[in-house]
Formats: C-alpha cells, sequence, structure tokens
C-alpha cells in the first residue's frame, strides 16, 4: 500500500506542469473537493454522524477569506481565518447535537446550510444574491499567485496538511481507541474513550479541512456567490465520502477524485448535440442517486476498503 | 393585529403541511428505526402526479389517485430500504431522493408547478384568506386522528405498535416483522403524498421543494422524538404558525431560517435532557 | 412434537450449534440446561424460526409456542392486546381460555404492559405464548430475574398445564436444578454442542452435572 502512496503522490506533484488551463481547473477542484471530503468521511465513519451540510463550512470559509481580504486583510491572514471561522461554527452546533443520534446533526447540518444561504442571499454586505466580487488573488509576502498552476500547488499543500492532520487524529489515542472498539461506542466510552469529545474534534476538523478548502476556493476564483454551495454540493460530498470508503484518508481522496471526474464525463455526455438542457442534471442526480444507493448495499465499505480486501485475499 | 386571524389560519394550513410530513416520518421510524430522507420527495411526487392526473381526471379523483401513487412509490423506496440496517438506510433514502430528482426532472421539467385547489377566498379578521387554507385544516385534522384509531384499535395498527415497541417479540411471535416495515413506508408514502397534494395549490412546488419540506417535517417530528404522532401535529402547527407570523409581521424572507433555528433549538434542548452519548 | 436432528446454526464464521440433536415428546417435560453462551437461545431461537439451521433437520409436530428470554412484552400496548398479539399468528382471538389458566392477567387486562412488574411481565408472556394453543411451549430463561416465589408459582402453572391438557414443555435454564426438577428429562448443552443427556435423576446423580450445575459433588 505504501508503494501507492508514494506513485499517488508523485502523480500528483508532477501532474499540474501537463495539464492546461481547464484541466488545471479541475485538477484544483477535485483537491479542494478531497480536503472536504476526507474530513467527511472521517466523521461519518469515525463518528458515526452524518453531515449534510459540508458544503455550509466550505462556504463559510470561502466567504471568510473572500470578505476579509476584500477589506484589505492581507491574503495569508484571510486563509488562516477561514478554517478557523468554520470551525467555530461547527463546535457550535456540534456541542448541542453531537450527543444525539446521526440523524440529528444530519438534519441540523442541512438546516443550518439553508439558514447559512438565506442569510447571505439577504445580506448587503455578502453581495447578497449576486455575491462578492473582486476578490484580490492570493499572495504570500509580497509573492502573487496569479497562474492556475500555482493555485494547484497551493491546493496540494493544503491537501497534503490536511491529510498530516487527519492521520495523526486517527492515530491518536482517542482515535484508535474509538476503531479498537468500533463495534461498540457504549463499551469504548465505559473503557475511558472519551467518545463525545472526540466526535467534537473530529467535526470541528472536518470544518475546518472544509473551511480551508473554501478560502483556497475565493482566490481561485476571485469571485463568490451563494448560488455556488448549493445543498446539492453537500449532497455530492456525502455520495464522494460513500463511494471512496468512509473512515479511511485515501477513500476520502479517491471518492473526491473519482466522482469530479465522472462529473466532467456526465457534463460532457449531457451538453453533447442533441441532448435537452436539463440532460446534464438529470444525468448528474440519477448518477449520484444510483451511486448511494448501490455502494451502500453492495460495497459498504466503499472502493478503497474493497481494494484493500481484495489486495489482502 | 386584525391581520393575526389571517396569519393563524394560513400558518395552521402550512403547519398541517409540515405535520403529515412529520407524522410520515414518525409512522416509519416507529417501525423500522429509518430515518426516511426521501419523506419530502414523497410529497413532491404526489403534488406533480396530481397536476398531470387533473388533465384527465376530475377534482376528488386525481388527487387520492396521487395519493395512491405516492403511496406505492413509499412500498418502493421501503423495499430498497430495507434491505440494510437502519443507519445505512437514511443514506440510501437520501440517495433514492436524488435519484427521484432525476426521475421528477425527466417527466415533469424542472420548473415550478401548481395547480387549482378550492377556488375563492374567504374573509377572516380583516384579511381575506384562499379557502384552500380551511381545506387542508378540514383534511389534515381528521387524517390524524383516524392514524392514531388505526394504531391503537386495529390489529393491523397494534402490530405495527409491537414492531415498534419490541422488533424481537413481534418475530417471536410470528409477526413479519419485514412487511410491517414495508406496510409501515406505504403509509409514510401516503401521508407524504397527501401534503403535497394539499399544499400545492397555494404554495409552489418544484422537484427540489422535497428538502424544504423534509427539514421543516423533521422539525415537527423530532419534538415527539420522532415517535409521537400527536405531537408532531403540535408541532407542524406551531411551525407554520410560526412562519407565518415572521412573514407577517416581520420579513417573509427570514421566515425558514427562524423556523430551522427553532428546531436547531429544540434539538440542543433535547440534547441537554440526555447526558450520555446515544449509540446509534 | 420436536425433533432436531444434527442441527448447526452459525453466526457469521462461529458455529453456535454443532450438530444438536434433542427430541421432545407429546405430554414431556424436557430441561435443555447449561452455562451462559452453550447455545440455549440459539435452539430456541431455530425452532421458532427466527434462526435458520445452517445444516441438519429440525422437526415440529403441532404448534410451538416461544416464551423469549427476559420477558419481551409489548410494554405501549395493554395486556389484553399483547395477548392478542399471540393468537394473531394462528388466528385465535379468544383470550378467555388464557384468562381462565392465568386469571391474574384478567385482572391486569387494561394496564400497559410497560407498567407491570418482572414477574407480572413473564406471566403476559407466558400467556401470549398459550394464546396460540400450542402443543409444545419452549420455554426461555423463565426463572431469570425473577424472586423464587414468583417462579414457584408460574412452575405451578406449567405443571398444571402438563398434567391437565398434555401440553409438552422445552425448558431452557440456566438455573439446572430447578430444570431437573421438573422435567423428567434433560440434555445438557455445553459450546453448541451436548454433553450429556438422559433422565433427570440419573443426570443429577451424574457428577459432571452435580459438580458443575448443582454446585457440589453427589456423595
Amino acid at each position: 500500500m505504501k508503494i501507492v502512496f508514494v506513485v499517488a503522490a508523485a502523480l500528483a506533484l508532477a501532474l499540474p506542469a501537463f495539464l492546461d488551463g481547464k484541466q488545471l481547473g479541475i485538477y484544483i477542484l477535485a483537491g479542494l473537493a478531497a480536503m472536504v471530503t476526507v474530513g467527511l468521511s472521517l466523521l461519518m465513519g469515525h463518528a458515526g454522524q452524518i453531515s449534510l451540510g459540508q458544503a455550509s463550512f466550505y462556504a463559510i470559509g470561502a466567504y471568510t477569506a473572500g470578505l476579509l481580504s476584500v477589506h484589505d486583510t492581507p491574503p495569508v491572514l484571510a486563509l488562516v481565518a477561514a478554517p478557523a471561522v468554520a470551525a467555530t461554527f461547527a463546535a457550535v452546533v456540534g456541542i448541542g447535537v453531537l450527543r444525539l443520534r446521526g440523524h440529528y446533526l444530519a438534519f441540523a447540518t442541512l438546516a443550518m446550510q439553508l439558514i447559512l444561504l438565506s442569510v447571505l442571499s439577504q445580506s448587503a454586505w455578502a453581495g447578497g444574491a449576486i455575491g462578492l466580487q473582486g476578490i484580490p488573488r492570493f499572495s504570500i509576502g509580497g509573492f502573487e499567485l496569479d497562474e492556475d498552476i500555482q493555485y494547484a500547488y497551493l491546493t496540494l499543500a493544503a491537501l497534503a496538511v490536511v491529510l498530516l492532520v487527519a492521520h495523526n487524529l486517527v492515530r491518536s489515542r482517542p482515535g484508535r481507541g474509538l476503531r479498537a472498539l468500533a463495534t461498540s461506542e457504549v463499551a469504548a466510552a465505559a473503557s475511558g474513550v472519551p467518545v463525545g469529545r472526540y466526535r467534537l474534534a473530529v467535526f470541528t476538523l472536518s470544518a475546518a479541512f472544509a473551511g480551508l478548502a473554501g478560502g483556497i476556493y475565493a482566490f481561485y476564483l476571485g469571485y463568490l456567490g451563494p448560488g455556488s454551495f448549493p445543498v446539492l454540493l453537500s449532497i455530492e460530498y456525502v455520495v464522494m465520502a460513500v463511494v471512496g470508503g468512509l473512515g479511511t484518508l485515501s477513500g476520502g481522496v479517491v471518492g473526491a477524485v473519482a466522482i469530479v471526474l465522472l462529473v466532467q464525463v456526465l457534463n460532457e455526455l449531457g451538453t453533447s448535440p442533441g441532448m435537452p438542457s436539463y440532460a446534464p442534471n438529470v444525468l448528474s442526480y440519477a448518477v449520484y442517486g444510483l451511486l448511494l444507493v448501490v455502494v451502500v448495499l453492495w460495497l459498504p465499505r466503499g472502493i478503497v476498503p474493497a481494494l484493500r480486501r481484495g489486495e489482502r485475499s | 393585529m386584525n391581520d393575526l386571524p389571517a396569519y393563524l389560519v394560513t400558518g395552521l394550513g402550512t403547519g398541517c403541511g409540515y405535520a403529515l410530513i412529520g407524522s410520515g416520518l414518525v409512522a416509519v421510524y416507529r417501525v423500522t428505526r429509518v430515518v426516511n430522507f426521501a419523506q419530502g420527495a414523497f410529497a413532491v411526487v404526489g403534488a406533480m402526479c396530481a397536476s398531470s392526473f387533473l388533465t384527465a381526471l376530475p377534482h376528488g379523483l386525481a388527487e387520492p389517485a396521487a395519493v395512491v401513487v405516492a403511496a406505492i412509490v413509499g412500498l418502493l423506496v421501503g423495499i430498497v430500504a430495507l434491505a440494510t440496517n437502519p443507519q445505512s438506510a437514511l443514506i440510501v433514502t437520501l440517495g433514492l431522493s436524488v435519484f427521484a430528482y432525476a426521475v421528477e426532472v425527466l417527466v415533469w421539467g424542472d420548473q415550478p408547478r401548481s395547480f387549482a385547489g378550492l377556488p375563492g377566498a374567504v374573509t377572516i379578521g380583516d384579511a381575506r384568506v384562499q379557502t384552500h387554507y380551511l381545506l387542508i385544516i378540514a383534511v389534515t385534522l381528521p387524517v390524524f386522528a383516524a392514524l392514531a384509531l388505526f394504531f391503537t384499535r386495529t390489529d393491523t395498527g397494534k402490530a405495527l405498535t409491537a414492531c415498534a415497541s419490541n422488533p424481537y417479540a413481534a418475530r417471536v411471535i410470528g409477526i413479519d416483522v419485514r412487511r410491517m416495515g414495508l406496510l409501515a413506508f406505504m403509509i409514510g408514502g401516503a401521508l407524504g403524498g397527501l401534503a403535497g397534494v394539499l399544499v400545492t395549490p397555494v404554495q409552489q412546488i418544484t422537484f427540489d421543494t422535497d428538502v424544504a419540506l423534509i427539514v421543516n417535517g423533521f422539525a415537527a417530528a423530532i419534538l415527539g422524538g420522532l415517535t409521537r404522532p400527536a405531537v408532531t401535529l403540535v408541532g407542524g402547527l406551531l411551525l407554520g404558525v410560526t412562519q407565518a407570523l415572521v412573514a407577517g409581521y416581520g420579513n417573509a424572507a427570514h421566515q425558514t431560517d427562524i423556523a430551522l433555528g427553532l428546531m436547531i433549538a429544540v434539538m440542543i434542548w433535547r440534547a441537554a435532557r440526555r447526558p450520555a452519548v446515544e449509540t446509534v | 412434537m420436536i425433533e432436531v436432528r444434527d442441527l448447526v446454526v452459525r453466526y457469521g464464521p462461529a458455529t453456535a450449534l454443532d450438530k444438536v440433536s434433542l427430541t421432545v415428546g407429546a405430554g414431556e417435560m424436557v430441561a435443555l440446561v447449561g452455562p451462559n453462551g452453550a447455545g440455549k437461545s440459539t435452539m430456541v431461537n431455530t425452532l421458532s424460526g427466527i434462526l435458520k439451521p445452517a445444516a441438519g433437520t429440525v422437526a415440529v409436530r403441532g404448534r410451538l409456542a416461544h416464551v423469549p428470554e427476559g420477558r419481551q412484552v409489548f410494554g405501549d400496548l395493554t395486556v389484553e392486546d399483547n395477548l392478542r398479539l399471540g393468537g394473531r399468528r394462528y388466528r385465535e382471538r379468544d383470550t378467555g381460555p388464557v384468562h381462565a389458566i392465568l386469571p391474574r392477567l384478567a385482572e391486569l387486562r387494561h394496564r400497559r404492559a410497560g407498567t407491570l412488574s418482572g414477574g407480572e411481565q413473564q406471566m403476559v408472556a407466558v400467556g401470549r405464548a398459550l394464546m396460540s394453543r400450542p402443543d409444545v411451549l419452549a420455554v426461555d430463561e423463565l426463572s431469570l430475574g425473577l424472586a423464587p416465589i414468583i417462579v414457584a408459582d408460574l412452575v405451578r402453572h406449567l405443571r398444571e398445564l402438563n398434567a391437565t391438557r398434555g401440553l409438552a414443555v422445552l425448558l431452557i435454564e440456566q438455573n439446572a436444578r430447578l430444570a431437573l426438577e421438573l422435567c423428567s428429562r434433560a440434555y445438557v448443552l455445553e459450546a453448541g454442542r451436548i454433553v450429556a443427556e438422559g433422565p433427570s435423576e440419573e443426570l443429577a446423580r451424574d457428577d459432571r452435572v452435580s459438580v458443575a450445575y448443582l454446585g457440589g459433588s453427589h456423595e
């Protein structure tokens, strides 16, 4: 498995040099989606909770970075603020709701996203329904990032940070404890694993990951609107997490990349001549829905664990 | 202040819709422990079917037919959802509701739809309110009463309650728990379809209206812990009235937010009452 | 009434019952004893059709009713509703005969089953099983968590039913003393296998059984 990881990392490092503008856009999108999905995958796999509003943290991160930098905050600070603010929101919602069963968080996060979208659409300071324009380019020190390939490497670097933090969380004592007693949270709690606090940590961290991704997204795109963060995006993240494999880090990355590529294919198909205007959407909905159902019923642990099992047998 | 009675009536009307969705959630959850995310989709399918049937059938036939279709959709969802454990079933029903989007857009397009309900308006207080709101209330209350009677007085209803109360004991005495689960999904489908059919004449519906419906339905249902239909009715009505009051006296654009904020508050209140970590 | 031959039942990779054979004849009272986790409940669950055999045969002649471990009443329903549900499988709706056997249940008719004491709930579970007019009753851990005096009362009813109506009983018990006193024949199940069987008096004298289950070696 180590070899696969090294090869993948090398590929990820080398790839941007060979991609054109549009393809770099896909690379960046995949990388950002992977950051969000890794956190969501941990939440669903380790904490047994479902978030149907993960895109809200993505949005919060994006708007935080965007608003701060539009108001002359140094981009690096704005980018650091993005995950922090997102994590704070998560903590507030999580403290209240994470002690309940998984479906409570699912609806709480969904409600949170609906509220967020509604508030953003109506707030003049956020640009309302039109959104935020003129977000400056990202810059470190005096060095400004104005080429797609630079954002690609920024995304890769951020993804590496996310994976590192996630890896440490999973290998931490509570993380290992929870995995060892994966069959029973009651047993885990009884033997001293701080289940509640671990869950909150995973949820907050997943929000931070999404927030960081959103921050980069804001700088890369240069403009933001509430329409970029629909509920369907949150569902997309769930599809990525489920397909890739819940609870595994590589599963989060694999799922995100797979779905982003799949969406490109579907878009090509859906916009080919002769297809009605609603074709791309219908195809996406059908595929997402089928993937969720099929993977949960037949590949309940997702692609990565299935491959690993195949490797071992 | 003389608009108040009108707001109350419209609020009760939309609240009935939420209560019906919520009671569909309750029916399914009590018996199968599954939180059925497709509950909102049942309403959308019911509404869309009604709008289509009304081109060929008269009022009074088209609507019940649509509810029957929704019940069948409920059964289909149940068949797929019950193939796995309750926690995974949430994701499965989520997947099915997204798949439903594809079907809905294919058949009915992606534009908002509505159809005529009970025509005319009545004067309540100082304002005019569409008569249809009264119809919604007039249909919903007996439906809830019938539901209560069904669960407590009929043999099948008691068997459903037994499955909810103790699934192992139910299997021991020979109740086909899976069959009961499918029946619960059918009831959920019918209730969702009824909600869609009743509410659409006063509120346009699109393929993605299901999200707003199910969030509000869930908000109504969690007041009763997802298991009590009577409390769900109260929750739904409270939600509807609150939204109407906020829309009337405050900012209409914030009505959903207030309602959802209330829901999160209720969740946190419930969480505070239970100190231990709940296992799923 | 019950004939089990070479029954194998598995939970995933684990074998809960390994080539178990036992019989219960008409009008017999037979005990199945053994420690926790031996597979006794698995046996009963297979008899009542909740679990499926991986191999071997299970033959039940007549109606079998299962009184599950841990009372398992429907707490939200009344005692009367609990009883009526017991007869649902065979469309037996009349609770009168069960009231005649267990008069206490008639008194408690309209009480919610969740509000009853442990002994009363056990009686409801037994009454619920009797509603299907069974030919053989499989009772899982009758005595667990109940005071001896209540157990004695329930045991008296079972004896009566066996004597007057020829009801066969398969008694699954951790309390071997009680089981061997009540039943004429017994099987001992350990780790999924029958390790001893025979008339109760003989088993009680068998050192293995008496040391392990009856608290002392027989002189």
